[in-house]
């Protein structure tokens, strides 16, 4: 025996300590593994369970709404239906994918790229929404199948309608889905949110939002709610009711169908804006879910620029307008007197360069000047006067920077000055020049919203109000125009008499029982035209037609209203924009229907 | 009385130890067979099942030890040679459930034919190595291989990798406490690490997928790895006292798969903690070292080798299923002896203890 097992490697007693070293072994090795788990690691892997069962959903708020001055609805909020999924609950997310875009008609790319931009913004177990607003068909479809696919989710969202799309979408602009900048930027927005993109949507985005809510969910491995309890309830946002009348806006809407430019009412005594037109408009429903390529391509090639806001983004020379300004300026002086008169021969002479007037006035003095619209009578007020106290004036007068409007990209136009003259061309002010500034034509720039405003003014006593989109805005202070009374009075009158004076160049606008005062402009347009255009010999004749202006106000015993119109190539400004104020005048006066 | 003394020999700790176990087992069956409705609990009846089952086992247990294991010397050809025959049967007429065919409808119960067969592999090879009483050589040990790679081949088809495997780790087991001629030994070290990867081919893809899982193991969580991802969340989450009787969330909330089988051990981990797992552990390795004792004390080398193929049948799947519930081994279906759900492997389980009483109670029955 002993020597058979000699030739072993083993002694006798191997195989007992063999399976005694296998006991212990086993004992230990799986206790120091049980210990590293549930002592060790406990902490770590209770979390895990926790995040197993525990799931966390967003509760949307719904966004404010917004409505016009008497209540009606201008924008809504619709249920729109997402597709989303949750990773974690897919079993294969490729094939899942697949089956999205099969679904959603999306190009299998695109789903994966939404698939991959996403998912790092998403917690475990979230929501994660790869399609937005489904079609019914689409819907149908997903409910009937998506039990075959765990992980597929669809999601409520509401979705953002504007009953009223091209009328008012410059005012209110849209909302659309919040980029990757903006939501590394703002904590509060998620991945599939919309976010207020331009317009008031955009500048009033805080007011609007509301807060959302947080929903806590237990689930079991299947991800079937077993018990949900809300921890936060969602915040709506806030409805804005704006000063915007509708009636009024859907007119004036309606006046500039077909041209280019702008119409804006404001109610004259409190800055509110009654009407904020830009023509050409878009549809701002378009937006909301992101635009088609095709769609996008339309608008960007479009000639007229539709997504630009005219009222407050474009700038133009205001042209006769401007006289407004230099007679309330002249009047001022106590070396000017109102009764002085000019000759105007027809044109004036400075140096080698002729400066023309539109018609021989003849003997004009300042309220001649205004009502005929006398170039001749402002090259001589222009000189005397000088580019200084011109632009001081101006800009007193509420042009050269922005209104304040609560709009988002508001230009400030342009007054120039002799040092900005240097900077910019690096050259003197000249004796031309202040010809020029005289007549708002060469480099100053306003916005109609500017012009507008400063009707208003001229209209109430001297006050530059903020011009105002919400009803019930806190009123602040306005500015006073830097003008005496009797100044702001005379040219007041002046622009009454424009209207009813037998010469005046606004006597369009005459209205019965109303007192209208008016104030035609024409701003010279050089190189605007749209090179492909060019050899289009009706296009050249449309591009090369001045801007046509008319300012205007109106009061009757309850209320007073600033209405400004131009319109791009229109030629004169009583041939293209006084009609559109004519015809808004007869709306607003129109006892049939209430306003205010 | 013959019989009388027997009674008085039994080795009352198994006994009691398996008592334990079993009845730990089925609690922890019914907290796993509960699962929550609403803010209700709803219970499956698995574990009314497994008591029968584990009354039906304790008898089969009782038969076998009342007959002399030596008896089973000479008839352990016979056993396995039915084990083979009914794994022969299976690959006809067998029922396939979840992908495998491994059960005989026997019309009153479903029959596993493995499971017969690891009681034949334990007879057949105890009563082959209690003759030879040298160490062993090559050609003794290919002669076992030869007996034990036919039942297992037939189990690996099924496909049941785990039992396959566990045949011939058994084996394997028995023959190292056998002992072996030192340079045969050598050449077992030298050839064993070729035969491994050869054995790769003889794979199905899903246990292919499951080894590769098993070494990376947060590679796809919510595919293979899911198992040993959300067993160690169960086992861990338990922390040190564990989260009581019923209040697992893993098992009740069915995060946790094969909870009722393969995974018990996650269900029992997460409910009695780092406390009740050492507790069951320390059961085990005294179970295991109460059949080591009855190896010493047998009176004949069959005896000893019964008990010794019974202990490295319990051993290994004790091994692989806690190793695999822990994160340490890859996943490969075998069941928790006693813990888990299976009216089979239960009776087997049973019938393998009994063996051991069995061999036990007659330690003074004849002098040699």
């Amino acid at each position: 025996m002993s020597l058979l097992k000699a030739n072993s490697i083993f002694n006798e007693k191997f195989g007992s300590y063999f399976l005694l070293f296998l006991i212990i072994s086993l004992f230990c090795i799986f206790s120091v593994r049980l210990w590293y788990l549930q002592v060790y690691k406990a902490n770590f892997f209770s979390q895990k369970a926790q995040d197993n069962l525990q799931r966390r959903q967003l509760i949307y708020a719904p966004r404010g709404l917004f409505l016009d001055r008497h209540g009606e609805l201008l924008a809504v909020n619709e249920p729109s239906y997402s597709l989303a999924i949750i990773r974690e609950d897919c079993p294969d997310i490729e094939a899942t994918l697949e089956q999205i875009s099969r679904w959603t008609q999306m190009p299998a790319d695109q789903v994966h790229d939404e698939f991959k931009r996403g998912k790092g913004m998403v917690r475990s177990f979230e929501n994660q929404i790869i399609a937005s607003n489904l079609s019914f068909d689409t819907l149908t479809r997903v409910e009937t199948e998506s039990p075959y696919w765990p992980g597929v989710k669809i999601v409520i969202q509401p979705r953002r309608r504007y009953l009223q799309g091209e009328v008012l979408s410059h005012v209110l602009g849209y909302v659309a889905r919040a980029s990757e900048d903006e939501l590394t930027r703002d904590p509060e927005l998620r991945l599939g949110d919309n976010v207020g993109k331009q317009g008031l949507e955009l500048s009033m985005e805080r007011i609007l939002r509301g807060q959302k809510g947080l929903r806590k969910m237990e689930v079991d491995a299947s991800g079937r709610v077993l018990h949900q309890e809300v921890l936060d309830y969602p915040v709506p946002g806030n409805n804005i009711q704006l000063s915007i009348d509708l009636g009024i806006q859907q007119k004036a809407f309606d006046l500039m169908d077909g041209k280019s430019g702008s119409v804006i009412v404001i109610d004259a005594d409190s800055g509110q804006v009654l009407a904020l037109v830009s023509a050409p408009g878009y549809d701002n429903n378009e937006f909301v879910f992101g635009i088609s390529h095709e769609k996008w391509q339309n608008i960007l090639s479009n000639p007229h620029h539709p997504l630009q806001n005219r009222s407050i983004q474009s700038t133009y020379p205001p042209g006769s307008v401007f006289k407004l300004v230099m007679a309330g300026l002249a009047h001022i002086q106590p070396d000017i007197r109102a009764a002085d008169r000019i000759f105007c021969s027809g044109s004036v002479a400075l140096g080698n360069r002729v400066f023309r007037c539109w018609k021989g006035h003849g003997w004009v003095d300042m309220k001649k000047s205004l009502v005929e619209s006398c170039d001749s009578y402002y090259y001589q007020l222009g000189d005397r006067l000088g580019v200084d106290r011109i632009s001081e004036f101006a800009v007193g007068s509420g042009f050269g920077r922005s209104t304040g409007i609560d709009l988002p990209h508001e230009r400030s136009g342009l007054i120039p000055t002799r040092d900005w003259k240097r900077q910019r061309f690096n050259d003197g002010w000249r004796g031309g020049d202040n010809f020029n500034l005289a007549i708002g034509q060469g480099f100053i720039l306003v916005t109609p919203l500017q012009v507008a405003r400063f009707v208003a003014a001229i209209a109430n006593g001297g006050s530059l109000y903020k011009p105002s989109l919400l009803l019930d805005e806190k009123k602040v202070d306005p500015v006073q125009l830097p003008w005496s009374e009797s100044s702001r009075n005379f040219v007041y009158q002046a622009m009454i008499e424009t209207v009813e004076g037998e010469r005046g160049t606004a006597r369009r606008l005459y209205t019965d029982g109303v007192i209208v005062g008016g104030k035609t402009g024409t701003s010279q347009v050089v190189g605007l035209m749209p090179q492909h255009l060019e050899d289009d010999p009706e296009a050249v004749d449309y591009w090369l037609r001045h801007h046509g202006w008319m300012a205007a106000f109106a009061r009757n015993n309850d209320r007073t209203y600033s209405i400004v119109a131009l319109v791009e190539h229109g030629g004169s400004g009583s041939r293209a924009a006084g009609p559109v104020v004519r015809d808004l005048l007869d709306y607003l006066f129109d006892e049939s229907h209430p306003h205010q | 009385m013959v019989d009388r003394q027997l009674f008085l020999h039994i080795n009352w700790s198994i006994l009691a130890i398996v008592i334990l176990l079993f009845i730990a087992g089925v609690l922890n069956l019914y907290s796993a067979s509960a699962f929550r409705i609403g803010d209700g609990t709803a219970i499956t009846p698995f574990y009314k099942r497994q008591i029968l089952w584990g009354v039906i086992s304790i008898l089969a247990m009782i038969t076998t030890m009342l007959f002399d294991y030596r008896h089973l010397k000479n008839s352990s050809w016979f056993i396995f040679l039915v084990a083979v025959a009914s794994l022969i049967a299976v690959l006809f007429w067998g029922k396939t459930i979840y992908g495998a065919q491994r059960w005989l409808d026997l019309g009153f119960f479903n029959f596993q034919p493995s499971e017969l067969a690891k009681v034949g592999v334990v007879l057949v090879t105890s009563a082959f190595l209690s003759k030879i009483n040298h160490s062993l050589g090559l050609r003794d040990i290919l002669k076992v291989l030869i007996i034990v790679i036919i039942p297992a081949y037939l189990i690996a088809r099924q496909p049941d990798l785990g039992s396959a495997l566990l045949l011939v780790f058994l084996m394997a087991g028995m023959l190292i406490y056998h002992g072996i001629r030192k340079n045969t030994f050598k050449t077992l070290l030298l050839t064993t690490p070729i035969l491994i990867p050869s054995g790769w081919i003889f794979l199905k893809d899903y246990q292919k997928v499951r080894l590769l899982t098993f070494l990376n193991p947060g590679h796809d969580p919510l595919g293979s790895g899911y198992h040993v991802i959300q067993s160690q969340i169960a086992i861990g989450s338990g922390g040190f006292w564990g989260k009581g009787f019923m209040e697992g969330t893993q098992s009740q909330l069915r995060f946790l798969p094969e909870k009722h089988t393969d995974f018990a051990f996650s269900v029992y981990g997460e409910e009695w903690g780092f406390i009740g797992s050492l507790i069951l552990l320390f059961l085990f390795s005294l179970f295991l070292y109460q059949i080591f004792l009855s190896s010493e004390e047998a009176k004949d080398k069959f005896g000893t080798m019964l008990c010794v193929g019974v202990f490295f049948y319990f051993f290994w799947q004790i091994f692989i299923n806690i190793g695999m519930v822990l994160g340490l081994m890859p996943v490969v279906g075998v069941p928790l002896p006693f813990v888990s759900y299976g009216g089979t492997s239960l009776l087997v389980n049973f019938i393998m203890v009994g063996l051991v009483l069995n061999v036990s109670m007659r330690r003074f029955m004849f002098k040699s």
